[in-house]
């Protein structure tokens, strides 16, 4: 009797040093068997929704939520929370549709980096009222989401275009392959291409590790000599440039602009990147994470359409999933807190 | 590191001073905004006199005041505890339908118009105080950043309200509310004497009671709150509690001055309501109780609202309006505060410059054995 009670705890420790092995520092494969989990029971459910093209749905509707998530991403890793980059977003594409039809101009790339400069010039508001006057970052967002969305729709325009300039209409039009019925666009590549940047940022630059620093604790940060204001301003900076591309990559696939829209999805990207381990105290979140977490969002919306949820309980369902996702992390966070991290680490690897 | 060696009257007096600074300064920000919103009215009434100063125009800003005046005192409750409450105006939009929803209930159902409205208001403050009681449990319980917590509340109450209501709006109020709506007392309208009274209420309770204090402490510092035996989530729970109520209580006015209730109303009164609790003082790291403040900040917004209708600008002015106060608030406190320093510094004539920075705010005096 004694040895089966020593033979299962000793799978079960060996199950639990497996698992923290490969549980991902935030819990990446818990939301990858999730995902998968949720895929089966689709699959189950209703068979015949599992099709390539519920695939390419599910990427055509993530790609802008990924977009606009890798800003926040390292907003939210170095402590700080944003409302203000779907205003960006929306600034920086509806303004340069704007700028390129009063001028007369085409082009399929250099609007992008127009709208990449907008978003960086917009961000840098948010850089003074966070690096400089020590802003709490919500409110400091908050402020500035209502003024950079007034400016635009008081000044720069408020009607709907509904054609984009020629040039820039084909990008929306050129996908890379299909996917069941579903195209999926050329902009992915791109998109992918700044996740991948971002991810290598984080993980091997003295500005990425620095951002993890000062999420994990201001005054260490500080101490051992990170120049908090300068990495908070570059965040800053980084972050709403990062957002005019992702305002300007939603322009393009919606091929309209309207300056009403993005303002009011920003739940949806915050939850992507808070379900995927970054919290809002700081110092946690990698960008596979988000991926996961945008992929998590955008099944959870597309299965809700294809099993046909009344739309009228989709709002309702997504916030139930954001409080779980979010419950979960802080939970976990809350846990591992108590831990020693170091002893793990080694623990795990002999 | 303190130097021991000031003169001893120097220091008395300087201790005098900050008692006296301590004690009066919410007064003396709450007769700031007083100002305030005087400079506002002279200036908006010298542009147009006939129109602003008018009788109509007077009762038009009493009676809006109220709501969103409500909405701010919720989330500088929030605040006080050091978080913030994303969801108070679904909580009012439910409180809201729910009134309306009742009404007709009620009276289809052959009730009197006061037993209905008796129930649908229970059934309103229920509401609130349950969402409310969520919020505080999810905050304090599942450890979730009430940024976060309300976030996703705001988005489930909302999802809640559209998915009962089909997202179409209801009509209709028992004609005791509708009175209370439109009516008025003195001249004043009643919602605005129910907004005085609530605020007096509220800040009986935030200032007067135990529970007031232990709101106030739990918002300066977590940390310390916990060893002073008190339950913390007892204290969050009740604050939001609290929060939920008073949304619930702004339902109730928004319902009863436009006979009207949707899931998507007054999406733009959150932003409004924020601005104004950080108008009134709230400080969004807690610790700080800024009732009759938020009071005064939402007749201040109200006044440019107001003003800036009569001279007609675009609803997005105001909306730059408020986001440029928000974020002026901030900076002028900063560059105050960093003007009256460099000022005591003169003054004081300091630890010349290498003089040992003040103690960090963490002080880590024994190594665990």
């Amino acid at each position: 009797m004694s040895t089966a009670v020593a033979d299962s705890s000793t799978v079960r420790d060996r199950m639990s040093a497996l698992w923290r092995r490969y549980r991902g520092e935030n819990n990446e494969t818990t939301l990858l068997l999730l995902i998968l989990a949720l895929v089966g029971v689709m699959a189950i459910v209703e068979p015949s929704a599992i099709t390539l093209g519920f695939f390419g749905d599910i990427i055509r509707s993530g790609i802008v939520t990924l977009a606009l998530a890798l800003g926040l991403l390292m907003i939210i890793i170095s402590g700080g929370m944003d409302v203000s980059f779907p205003a960006i977003a929306i600034f920086a594409g509806y303004a340069t549709i704007t700028l390129m039809q009063s001028l007369g101009v085409d082009g399929a790339v250099w609007p992008f980096v127009v709208a990449v400069a907008m978003g960086l010039l917009l961000g840098s508001l948010n850089a003074v009222l966070v690096a400089r006057y020590k802003m709490e970052t919500l409110i400091a967002t908050l402020g500035t989401q209502v003024i950079i969305r007034g400016v635009l729709i008081a000044f720069i325009g408020s009607v709907y275009i509904s054609v984009l300039p020629a040039q820039l209409d084909a990008v929306g039009a050129t996908s890379i392959m299909q996917l069941g019925g579903t195209q999926v666009n050329v902009l992915v590549i791109p998109v992918l291409v700044l996740a991948g940047a971002l991810a290598w940022v984080l993980r091997r630059t003295m500005f990425g590790r620095s951002i993890y620093a000062i999420g994990g604790d201001k005054e260490s940060a500080k101490r051992v000599g990170i120049s908090v204001k300068k990495v908070q301003v570059a965040i800053y900076l980084v972050a709403g440039a990062l957002a005019g591309f992702g305002g300007m990559v939603h322009v393009v696939l919606s091929r309209h602009a309207s300056p009403f829209e993005i303002v009011g999805t920003e739940l949806n990207v915050i939850a992507a990147v808070v379900i995927g381990g970054a919290l809002d105290s700081g110092g946690r979140g990698s960008v596979r994470g988000t991926i996961l977490g945008v992929v998590l969002i955008s099944l959870v919306q597309n299965s809700l359409i294809r099993l046909g949820v009344s739309s009228y309980w989709h709002v309702f369902v997504v916030g139930l999933v954001v409080l779980a996702g979010v419950a979960i992390q802080a939970r976990s966070a809350a846990a591992t807190h108590r831990r020693t991290r170091i002893l793990e680490r080694l623990e795990t690897a002999a | 590191m303190t130097d021991m060696k000031t003169s001893s009257t120097a220091g008395l007096r300087a201790r005098a001073t900050s008692l006296w600074q301590g004690a009066t300064r919410h007064h003396a920000y709450d007769l700031g905004l007083l100002a305030l919103a005087l400079v506002v009215a002279v200036v908006f009434t010298l542009i147009n006199p006939s129109v602003y100063a008018s009788q109509l125009n007077v009762e038009s800003i009493a009676f809006s005041v109220p709501e969103v005046g409500l909405m701010a005192l919720a989330i500088s409750i929030a605040m006080t505890v050091a978080g913030i409450d994303l969801s108070t105006v679904a909580v009012a939009n439910l409180s809201a339908l729910f009134i309306a929803w009742y009404s007709a209930v009620g009276e289809a159902a052959g009730q009197g118009p006061i037993v209905s409205t008796l129930i649908a208001v229970a059934g309103a403050l229920v509401i609130g105080a349950v969402a409310g009681a969520v919020n505080g449990f999810v905050i304090s319980r599942l450890k979730v950043a009430p940024i976060l917590a309300t976030l996703a509340t705001m988005q489930i109450y909302t999802g809640l309200a559209i998915a009962l209501t089909r997202g179409e709006a209801a009509y209709g109020v028992t004609a005791p509310l509708s009175e209370f709506g439109m009516g008025d007392l003195l001249g004043v309208p009643y919602v605005f004497w129910f907004f005085v009274l609530v605020v007096v209420v509220v800040w009986a309770i935030m200032t007067k009671t135990t529970f007031g204090l232990k709101a106030t402490l739990t918002g300066a510092s977590k940390v310390v709150s916990e060893f002073t035996g008190y339950s913390y989530s007892g204290v969050i729970v009740r604050a939001y509690v609290l929060t939920g109520v008073i949304s619930a209580l702004a339902g109730l006015v928004m319902v009863s001055r436009t006979a009207s209730a949707s899931a998507g109303y007054g999406s733009s009164y959150l932003m409004l309501a924020i601005t104004i609790a950080v108008l009134g003082g709230a400080n969004p790291f807690g610790g700080r109780v800024a009732i009759t403040g938020a009071a005064l900040a939402a007749v201040v917004l109200q006044l440019i609202s107001s003003g800036l209708n009569m001279v007609d600008v675009s609803a997005y002015i105001y909306q730059i309006v408020q986001g440029a106060i928000l974020a002026g608030v901030f900076v002028v406190t900063f560059e105050r505060q960093r003007l009256l320093q460099r000022l005591a510094r003169r003054r004081t004539a300091p630890p010349e410059p290498g003089a040992p920075q003040p103690a960090p705010s963490v002080v880590r005096e024994k190594e665990p054995a």
